[in-house]
């Protein structure tokens, strides 16, 4: 192999030091500009392709070397899931209605239906640091930055990076991610972070003597605009009082199964953006 | 032929990594490309430049989408360390160099675990430890599979 660079009569402990100089460059340069993220994702897709038709093959071969008999026992469980789930549809639809009539008695503006787009998870990274998911459409989809992303049972994550083809999704349970709550039954605004584990998420700086208990629903506040308000975030699963803390440690159960989407739900609750036309 | 195939080695290795197959997988599985990097610097004649390893290590960031410059840093130090006892851990059987790899995998992912704490808060986590063990362990069959395809890909003397 070649030296590409450096001719190997340097001793490579001065190689070494320097490449590690240009990594620090690198990764302080790519904070500090978030649209490298962006090209990185992009010149990623070729892998990202490549790993979605891989998913894809292994979903078909799992498809069709599925027995005939278990075939038939999903679907009479999707049929019961549907007769069960077909009360709750008119009975949304009443209620859809009945809030745009108490919406108009109170004279406020109705707010306008948000858009849901199904997208298909290509590529996953859990490690203790981070807890992404790629998903296969982009900015030509209409996806930005910032954008809450759904899944079965209630909020999985937001978008922080969007390519063309696709787009970067931090889980509830990033390091990074924190999203403003309130439980289901009062207003106290509270927050819940993710500790980088994929089944478990904290509530931070709560008093010892906190009224949370186990049990307890969380649902988004709303507060800070970028999550719409009432979506199911988790369930306290602990709340531990230890003396020699100073807050308690309390810990939620995600609404939705974090480590198991393959296909997310990606909302559009401000109306959809359309691309500026040029005249 | 050769360069072709480590091409292609080295996007199945990166597809394997970022594949979604559920949370144990990609919690514990092991570093793919690390292990075909210590494969291509044990068995390849010449040296192979760190400049190499460590652009792979830049596009294994891009596609994993984490901090860029953690899997380049990790990937050039490791190959490194490897080098400064090349010749010991060559003439050893694939089975004697399982706990030279995962000493050299477990500080690949400490290193990667470093560079992201970095920037945010540093937990421990059972996966750092277990995934350079799972690493070590298939490499016996690893190399074995490597050696056998090289083998076929080797240019005939006609």
């Amino acid at each position: 192999m070649p030296a590409l660079f450096f001719p190997h009569r340097y001793p490579p402990l001065l190689r070494v030091a320097v490449l590690v100089l240009l990594s620090v460059f690198v990764s302080v340069f790519s904070e500090k500009h978030p649209n490298i993220e962006s090209v990185s994702l992009t010149m990623a897709y070729p892998v990202q392709w490549i790993s979605m038709q891989e998913t894809g093959f292994w979903q078909q071969a799992d498809n069709y070397l599925q027995s005939r008999a278990a075939l038939e026992s999903e679907n009479i469980r999707l049929h019961a899931e549907l007769i069960r789930a077909q009360p709750k549809l008119l009975e949304a639809d009443i209620l859809r209605n009945e809030n745009r009539q108490l919406l108009a008695l109170l004279d406020s503006i109705p707010q306008p239906p948000g858009k849901v787009t199904v997208a298909q998870v290509i590529a996953q990274n859990f490690s203790p640091g981070s807890q992404l998911l790629t998903v296969n459409i982009g900015a030509r989809a209409g996806v930005f930055v910032g954008q809450p992303v759904l899944a079965a049972g209630g909020v999985a994550g937001q978008v922080i990076r969007v390519s063309p083809m696709s787009s970067q999704v931090a889980l509830l349970s990033d390091l990074d991610s924190s999203i403003p709550v309130q439980p289901a039954d009062a207003d106290t605004p509270l927050l819940v972070d993710g500790r980088g584990d994929i089944d478990r998420l904290a509530i931070p700086f709560q008093p010892r003597n906190t009224s949370l208990k186990v049990g307890d629903k969380l649902v988004t506040s709303g507060l800070g605009g970028r999550y719409p308000p009432g979506l199911n975030v988790g369930t306290i699963s602990a709340v531990i009082h230890n003396g020699d803390q100073p807050f308690a440690q309390i810990a939620v159960q995600p609404a939705v199964h974090l480590g198991q989407l393959d296909t997310v739900l990606m909302l559009w609750d401000r109306p959809f953006p359309q691309p500026a036309v040029t005249p | 032929m050769i360069a072709i195939a480590l091409i292609l080695g080295f996007f199945f290795a990166l597809t394997a990594e970022i594949i979604p197959c559920g949370p144990f997988y990609a919690l514990l599985h092991p570093d793919f490309v690390a292990l075909l990097l210590l494969y291509w610097a044990i068995s390849s004649s010449s040296e192979l430049s760190l400049t190499i390893v460590w652009l792979i290590g830049l596009f294994q960031d891009m596609v994993l989408g984490d901090v860029l410059g953690a899997q380049a840093i990790a990937g050039v130090i490791m190959i490194y360390l490897l080098y400064t006892s090349l010749g010991r851990v060559r003439r050893l059987s694939s089975w004697e160099q399982l706990f030279f790899i995962f000493l050299l995998l477990l500080t690949h992912r400490l290193l990667v675990w470093l560079w992201q704490a970095w920037a945010g808060v540093i937990t421990w986590h059972f996966s750092l430890l277990l995934g350079p063990l799972i690493g070590a362990l298939l490499w016996p069959i690893f190399t074995l599979a490597l050696d056998y395809l090289r083998h076929a890909l080797r240019p005939r003397p006609t």
